[in-house]
């Protein structure tokens, strides 16, 4: 948490509080205090998106969960067990469920309180001395009354002022007459006293659990063979393809369960790049996964039910098609191969030299990527993605292509804006995005790069002049003709050691890591020459190290080669 | 007398060879509504089959030793940077009368025929200056990399970006074994999602060879299959080309202008094999012929007999 002189802490566990540490603290005082102390940034919305998944675990107890919002404290959930209590045996034994539940299976200590009304629970599960707590109805009043004035859950200005008036617990607020409070405090303070003595309605607003796409079939026979899982497969993708359309989302994930009639089960994973509802297409990407896993030799005694669930839902506006009858048989058709013999389709082919980039070849292509990637594996289809960076190696990346890289073609420059833009606001860690066009301008880049640069011996007539002669793979090459120096130096705000960023994530000295970082070296400046040999060879090599000034002895590297 | 017009001649011979060019590849296959892509220099065109490399192929291209593969990467890239930019295909109407392939200058009158013919009939060459980024953004291309194969290197996007080949329409996809190897370049055709598809294999007996042309021919696509330097063994590939490298094409500076490549077409169905040394310019798109029949060792550093000779082809 950054606050106004330096970082300060938000939450601590229990060992840290037992050193003494206190939230809101400063983080330079509470290393002083405790030596090992280890350190993690707060994220609000990775906390949030905690907390909404405990809560939707929570649903068990009753349908109604209510994540706490910030001004609640963001760190609990509000359960209306009204007419749910007696399904496990009374609100005692609920809690006590709940409570060793949440031990067990997310290692969470939890206080909690029943009371009749949310902010009295609210109060009681933070203040009241005992973990777990059940307030009969009508005794709010009393209950409150010692607890001190934070329990009514107002903000940090309005609890301070009434210990200045020298209110410190509720009991003595309770008895004061409501007009002064009303005239001096604002109007959420009488309102958290009515929501906590419910004289005024708080309602609660409920999770609404993520839909689930979902479908599963028993089977009276099992089955064995590959194509009968597919077929089936199909038939359950399609029973799910009303659901999807309903909602205007598309699969990008999508899980496969064989159960097994031994009670083995088995799960095959399916990534899309672009959201489908396509039956034929995840048949297809099925059908080349089970080939590659050969799953089929597991088989056992058969499968006895076959699920299909969606893991991964992603927005998939409905869009007008194209009504082009020639198009779509080989679209849709798993095995177009049959068709596409067909004479009128082969002079359409033709035709079909110079399709505009529509939707519908997106759609293809992405097809095509998704059954390479079924096949080939998650990171075998790449792409170059250029990035702001004057070392060769390091100005570019290959990245697995995603959906959005062929959405449309006019979109392209505000999809790499958007995505520096989101690189920006991720972080410090985020490499700055470029393109092709911007970087290679005017520069020679050979079209193979070596993955790291080989040494090589050079003779040279000067040390810090062009190579006449050079060694490499064992193969001598006589230079013919050198072309440079372009000289690129070393990117200074990067410190040489590979390993310093994970030193200073650990965090468990920093201030030691920062002299190592200055200690070690940087990385030194590089000449390229682009070089032919009297064959017409050509390459591109460096000498790393200015001469007598970075260093005495310079290195030379092959680090591409020329068409 | 009346001078046998010229023309009439020429005429006669059209039909003659559009009669032959009909019935020929009829003999083996229907490939008239196939697209051909020429390259632009008609002494290389004319040795191809209907004035180009026909598209629905499988096109080899070897490097004549293994120092040779970053050229014959290049030249591939050179194809496909040609391939995609549509300003610089040939009409197909008149790719497809180009004139049989005689032998050149085998008689005063002939020639001078052929010439005319070349004139009339050849695809023309697009103008030096021809918008080279009005193909841009067109569909992708795949390039399928084994990745037990030894390669030199790997490709560079920047490298590619300055042949003149955008990489953001490059798709890498890499292999673990032949088979995939074999499969993802099939797929890729069969989806015909890629308006061609580039790989490197390093083994290939005909019965693949056959299977892969067939995939292409049915796709439409052209399939450019760079293999291992010392390929001899015969498959059922369109044309083979055999890469050579050249010292480059140099400017007055002294620096280095253009690639140049020692090409041979080895093999070439329904057309001739043939021997040249072009040269690439990537801000064109374009081939031009660097020292024909010429020693290689003279070209070097004589940017302005390079100069003639491109006025000569």
């Amino acid at each position: 948490m950054t606050a106004a002189g330096g970082p300060r802490i938000a939450a601590l566990n229990e060992a840290a509080e037992a050193e003494g540490l206190k939230p809101g603290g400063s983080l330079a005082d509470a290393r002083a205090q405790a030596q090992s102390l280890q350190v993690r940034t707060v994220d609000p919305v990775a906390d949030s998106a905690a907390l909404r998944r405990l809560a939707l675990w929570a649903t068990r107890y009753t349908p109604t969960a209510s994540p706490w919002s910030e001004e609640n404290g963001a760190d609990g959930f509000f359960l209306d067990i009204e007419g749910a209590a007696h399904l496990f045996g009374g609100e005692e034994m609920l809690i006590a469920d709940l409570a060793s539940r949440l031990q067990q299976n997310f290692s969470l200590p939890a206080r909690l309180a029943v009371a009749a009304t949310p902010g009295t629970a609210w109060a009681l599960s933070r203040f009241h001395a005992a973990p777990l707590t059940v307030l009969p109805s009508g005794e709010e009043a009393a209950a409150l009354a010692p607890l001190p004035v934070e329990a009514l859950r107002l903000s940090a200005e309005t609890c301070t002022a009434l210990r200045r008036l020298g209110f410190k617990s509720v009991g003595a607020l309770l008895d004061q007459p409501r007009a002064p409070f009303a005239a001096r405090f604002p109007t959420e303070f009488l309102r958290r006293i009515d929501q906590a003595l419910g004289r005024v309605d708080e309602p609660l607003v409920p999770i609404v659990a993520p839909p689930v796409y979902h479908s599963l079939r028993y089977l009276l026979e099992p089955i064995f063979t590959q194509e009968a899982v597919v077929a089936l497969a199909g038939r359950l993708m399609h029973a799910l393809v009303h659901v999807l359309t309903r909602d205007d989302v598309g699969a990008r994930a999508l899980r496969l369960s064989l159960y097994r009639v031994d009670g083995a089960v088995e799960t095959i994973d399916i990534g899309l790049t672009l959201p489908t509802r396509s039956v034929s297409h995840i048949a297809r990407l099925l059908e080349l996964k089970l080939e590659a896993l050969a799953a089929m030799q597991d088989a056992g005694f058969g499968f006895e039910a076959v699920g299909l669930a969606v893991t991964r839902a992603e927005p998939m506006p409905a869009r007008q098609t194209e009504f082009n009858v020639d198009r779509h048989p080989e679209m849709l058709a798993p095995n177009a191969n049959l068709e596409e013999r067909r004479p009128g389709l082969a002079s359409f082919a033709g035709h079909l030299g110079w399709p505009p980039q529509d939707d519908d070849d997106v759609e293809r292509c992405a097809a095509l990527i998704d059954a390479l990637r079924q096949r080939l594996g998650p990171h075998s289809v790449l792409q170059f993605e250029a990035v702001a960076s004057h070392i060769p190696e390091r100005a570019e990346i290959l990245s697995p292509v995603d959906g959005e890289a062929f959405q449309s073609p006019s979109s392209a420059r505000k999809r790499s804006t958007a995505k520096s833009r989101r690189v920006e606001s991720s972080g410090t860690n985020g490499e700055e995005r470029a393109s092709h066009d911007e970087a290679s301008e005017q520069t020679t880049r050979p079209l193979l790069l070596l993955p790291r640069a080989e040494p090589t011996e050079v003779t040279a007539l000067v040390p810090d002049g062009p190579p006449r002669r050079f060694c490499w793979r064992g193969v001598t090459y006589e230079v013919a003709g050198a072309q440079g120096p372009e000289r690129i130096a070393s990117e200074w705000w990067r410190l040489r050691t590979p390993h310093s960023s994970a030193h200073s994530r650990g965090s468990g000295n920093p201030a030691v890591n920062l002299e190592e970082n200055l200690g070690s070296q940087q990385a030194l400046t590089r000449d390229y020459y682009l070089v032919e040999d009297a064959h017409g060879h050509r390459f591109w090599l460096y000498r790393e190290g200015l001469y007598e000034r970075e260093t005495t002895a310079a290195r030379w590297f092959v680090h591409g080669l020329f068409a | 007398m009346t001078q046998p017009s010229a023309l009439s001649v020429i005429r006669n011979r059209a039909a003659v060879a559009e009669e032959l060019r009909r019935l020929l590849p009829r003999l083996e296959e229907d490939f008239r509504a196939a697209k051909t892509l020429p390259l632009g220099l008609s002494v290389i065109d004319r040795h191809l089959p209907r004035g180009g490399l026909p598209c629905g192929a499988l096109h080899e291209i070897v490097p004549e030793t293994h120092g040779a593969t970053p050229a014959a990467f290049g030249f591939i890239a050179a194809l496909l940077i040609r391939l995609s930019t549509p300003a610089l295909w040939g009409e197909v109407g008149i790719a497809a009368c180009s004139p049989p392939p005689y032998g050149e200058g085998s008689g005063v009158g002939v020639g001078r025929l052929d010439a005319g013919l070349d004139a009339l009939l050849q695809p023309h060459d697009p103008p030096p200056f021809s918008p080279p980024h009005g193909g841009r953004e067109k569909g992708k291309l795949f390039f399928v990399m084994p990745r037990y194969v030894r390669s030199p290197g790997r490709l560079h996007g920047h490298g590619l970006s300055a042949l003149g080949l955008d990489p953001a329409r490059v798709i890498l996809v890499e292999t673990a074994h032949r088979k995939d190897t074999l499969w993802a370049m099939e797929e890729a055709l069969r989806s015909r999602v890629p308006q061609a598809v580039a790989g490197m294999i390093d083994k290939l007996d005909l019965k693949l060879s056959q299977r892969l042309q067939l995939a292409a021919a049915d796709a439409g696509r052209p399939l450019l299959l760079l293999r291992p330097a010392p390929t001899l063994e015969s498959s059922a590939t369109t044309t083979r080309w055999r890469i050579g490298t050249a010292t480059a094409a140099r400017d007055r500076f002294g620096l280095i202008a253009r690639a140049r490549w020692h090409l041979t077409l080895e093999r070439c169905r329904n057309g001739r094999p043939g021997e040249w040394m072009v040269e690439y310019d990537h801000v064109a798109h374009r081939f031009s012929l660097a020292a024909a029949l010429a020693d290689p060792a003279l070209s070097r550093g004589a940017g302005e007999e390079a100069f003639r000779k491109t006025r000569r082809a």
